[in-house]
């Protein structure tokens, strides 16, 4: 090979690169020994491991990059493994993949030969895959790649030899180009031939790269074309234009298209241990005709009978019935009557909306139980991967609201925190669909405390959780469609790749669980004793009397009584404090079935708490915000109301 | 830490450029996946050496 690939010491150089957690650092110190530098890559806090390794009597210099997923960066350790393949001038680059995830892995070394890269490519991890089943024809691989293909198990020593005498023979790049669909493929060309500077990635890479909106790389082919790049430029926007899509997803898209037509008998696989019921269960829950009812089973038991019969009612007339009402309340109580003197503290400490007998009381007895088996059940089917499943699965309904299933995320994330599930809608592909996501968490998603508590109110009340699920669930199609047809926007596609459907981890789902109680703990904690001064400051001061006299003809169309104008003001500061103080309403008796299914509706619906509204300020302005927030508003009243007059008159289910 | 929505590996610094919502008292405590925008807890500090626990077979 030429000088070029020699190093400053005199050696030539050997890259390893492929995704975190697949081998590499094992075969690093398989080919260099124990005696390796490490230090981080210049400008940044990546740390990258140097080594030498001396294969059939000429030393190499071994550099392990940073597990990265794609030539498009998205890390700082993927640019930093990128930087490396681009400037260092490799005379081979190793890329190291899973056998057991070979269609997830193979894209990346697809694009590592479209660049021209030198490449040997490592299928790792090969024990593991045979014991699932699998076989890998690995000279057929080879073949169809027009590469070197290795076999191995590099912890168990196989393959390293293989290895090795690839790295010594071998003999340059094969310069194949995999083809792509025909207006790809044109897209591509016209770009490329634009380019007229000297680059160490191949031409037709770069275009790639350069529709997808690399930034990096498009600052440098700006530096190397000078004046020249203004016709790039033209190219580029055109093609953008004319596409009107996420190329980025197009060109992902039809790399996965290759590669399955790559691994097309390639990979066997065989009905072996421990892979049948997940690949069956997988299936089960991609497929909408088996999808839906198991969605509906896991609703059923996760919700209904775990958080809502089990947390909501049990566990919660645990705390809240037995442990606070008969133990720790009146003695509490009795203490602050004996100690404190003053009839303000007296409310503050243990009043009507006392610190602990209202806040303290709220977060530990009712709010506790419930999102602790919310975050449990949740937990358990994070771990086991069927939420990039469920993102799959509601993809075409969701089309049908103008979102994506990506949209899913935000939505799923909701059901934990609506706050924090209307930041993560900055991840949805259009301002339509942001827009329209951020309307339907505000409006028919409630949080897992609120949720937990209405399930727990409502399953003793026969007919009263059909009916606020049938309501919600209505709501959120009616607005979603709505929305879809007034909002004008781009259509989303979404395409997501899912990973292994794998048993949970009891160790993960505990160590999930625990930090999220903990998160909850730190912010509802505080929160609850804000509110509750804040109640009492009210209560003192007369105004919450007024708030609650003024809200008296919206209670009086909803059919509540006077009191219940106090629930909804507790809901604006936190969701779960209004369902709360629900769910004291009804244990008082003060709420017939009826009103408890109005209340419970029309709570659900009604405005986000004051962490969300500035949420949704921060992420979508002053303007969408309040539009949203009277928006949400009227509905909720007006639902709340319709719903109140059509139970009166049917009496159904009540 | 692996995102456990898309099981990807996310860096353990941070990137600069993403913010946190604000929402928490004392913090954030989501960390958010780079490559899905999945928010995943913060392992607290009492928990980590059990979380670590579960990491030992990492083949990197």
């Amino acid at each position: 090979m030429s000088n070029l690939h020699e190093s400053e010491s005199g050696h030539r150089k050997v890259v390893l690169v492929g995704n975190p957690n697949v081998g590499k650092s094992v075969l690093f110190n398989a080919l260099t020994g124990s005696y390796s530098v490490v230090s981080n890559y210049p400008g940044t806090s990546v740390e990258v491991l140097r080594g030498d390794a001396t294969i059939d009597a000429q030393t190499y210099r071994v550099l392990d990059t940073p597990g990265m997923y794609s030539l498009l960066p998205i890390t700082e350790e993927e640019r930093v493994g990128r930087t490396i393949l681009l400037t260092e001038a490799a005379e081979v680059v190793v890329h190291v993949i899973d056998a057991r995830n070979i269609e997830r892995m193979l894209p990346m070394t697809l694009q590592l030969i479209e660049a021209g890269l030198p490449v040997i490519l490592a299928v790792n991890i090969l024990d593991e895959a045979e014991r699932l089943g699998m076989t890998i024809d690995i000279p057929l691989l080879s073949k169809r790649l027009g590469i070197p293909v290795v076999g191995a198990a590099f912890a168990r020593k196989r393959g390293y030899e293989e290895l090795c005498a690839a790295i010594a023979s071998y003999t340059g790049p094969a310069g194949r180009a995999f083809t792509y669909a025909a207006d790809l493929e044109q897209d591509m060309a016209r770009i490329a031939a634009s380019m007229h500077g000297r680059y160490s990635l191949d031409r037709r890479a770069l275009a790639l790269l350069l529709l997808q909106k690399d930034e990096e790389l498009t600052a440098q082919v700006a530096t190397a074309e000078g004046a020249g790049f203004t016709a790039i430029e033209t190219a580029l926007r055109e093609v953008i234009f004319e596409r009107r899509s996420d190329l980025h997803l197009t060109i992902s898209m039809e790399r996965r298209r290759l590669c399955r037509s790559l691994l097309d008998g390639v990979v066997v696989q065989s009905a072996g241990p421990g892979t049948s019921l997940a690949d069956r269960l997988s299936d089960i829950s991609l497929n909408l005709w088996t999808g839906v009812p198991l969605l509906l089973l896991i609703l059923y038991f996760v919700l209904y009978v775990f958080v809502g019969q089990f947390g909501a009612g049990t566990l919660v007339d645990f705390f809240e019935g037995y442990l606070f009402e008969e133990w720790i309340n009146p003695f509490v109580i009795h203490l602050g009557n004996d100690y404190l003197p003053w009839y303000w503290l007296r409310e503050l400490i243990v009043g009507e909306y006392g610190v602990f007998t209202l806040g303290v009381r709220y977060a530990v007895a009712l709010i506790m139980p419930i999102v602790g088996t919310f975050f449990l059940a949740f937990s358990v089917l994070e771990d086991s991967g069927y939420f990039p499943r469920l993102a799959l699965l509601v993809d075409r309904l969701f089309k049908r609201f103008g979102m994506s299933g990506r949209a899913v995320i935000p939505i799923v994330l909701g059901l934990g925190c609506d706050t924090m599930a209307t930041m993560v809608t900055r991840t949805l592909e259009t301002v339509r669909e942001r827009i329209i996501a951020t309307v339907l968490l505000a409006l028919a998603i409630p949080c897992s405390a609120q949720l937990g508590v209405i399930m727990g109110l409502l399953s003793e009340v026969p007919g009263a959780l059909a009916i606020w699920t049938g309501v919600i669930v209505l709501i959120f199609i009616v607005i979603g469609l709505l929305s879809a047809q007034l909002l004008p926007g781009e259509k989303p596609v979404f395409y997501m790749e899912v990973p292994p459907l794998r048993m949970p981890q009891l160790r993960n789902v505990l160590v999930k669980t625990l930090s999220r109680m903990h998160w909850y703990f730190f912010e509802i904690f505080p929160l609850f004793v804000i509110a509750s001064v804040l109640l009492w400051a009210g209560k003192m001061s007369g105004g919450l009397k007024a708030l609650v006299s003024l809200m008296e003809p919206t209670m009086h169309l909803l059919g509540l009584p006077n009191e219940a104008a106090a629930v909804f003001v507790f809901g604006f500061f936190r969701r779960d404090f209004g369902a709360a103080g629900l769910y004291d309403m009804q244990t008082s008796g003060l709420l017939s079935a009826t009103q408890l299914t109005v209340a419970a509706v029309t709570l659900t619906l009604f405005v986000p708490c004051v962490a969300q509204f500035l949420m949704m300020k921060k992420e979508r302005g002053w303007g969408v915000s309040l539009g949203i927030f009277v928006f949400v508003t009227l509905t909720a009243f007006g639902v709340g109301a319709l719903l109140n007059k059509l139970l009166i008159v049917t009496g159904f289910g009540l | 830490m692996i995102c456990s929505n898309c099981q990807r590996e996310i860096p353990d610094q941070p990137d600069p450029q993403q913010e946190s919502c604000g929402a928490c008292g004392g913090g954030c405590r989501k960390v958010h996946c780079p490559y899905c925008g999945y928010a995943n807890p913060v392992v607290p500090g009492f928990l980590q050496r059990f979380a670590r626990g579960g990491s030992k077979k990492e083949k990197d």
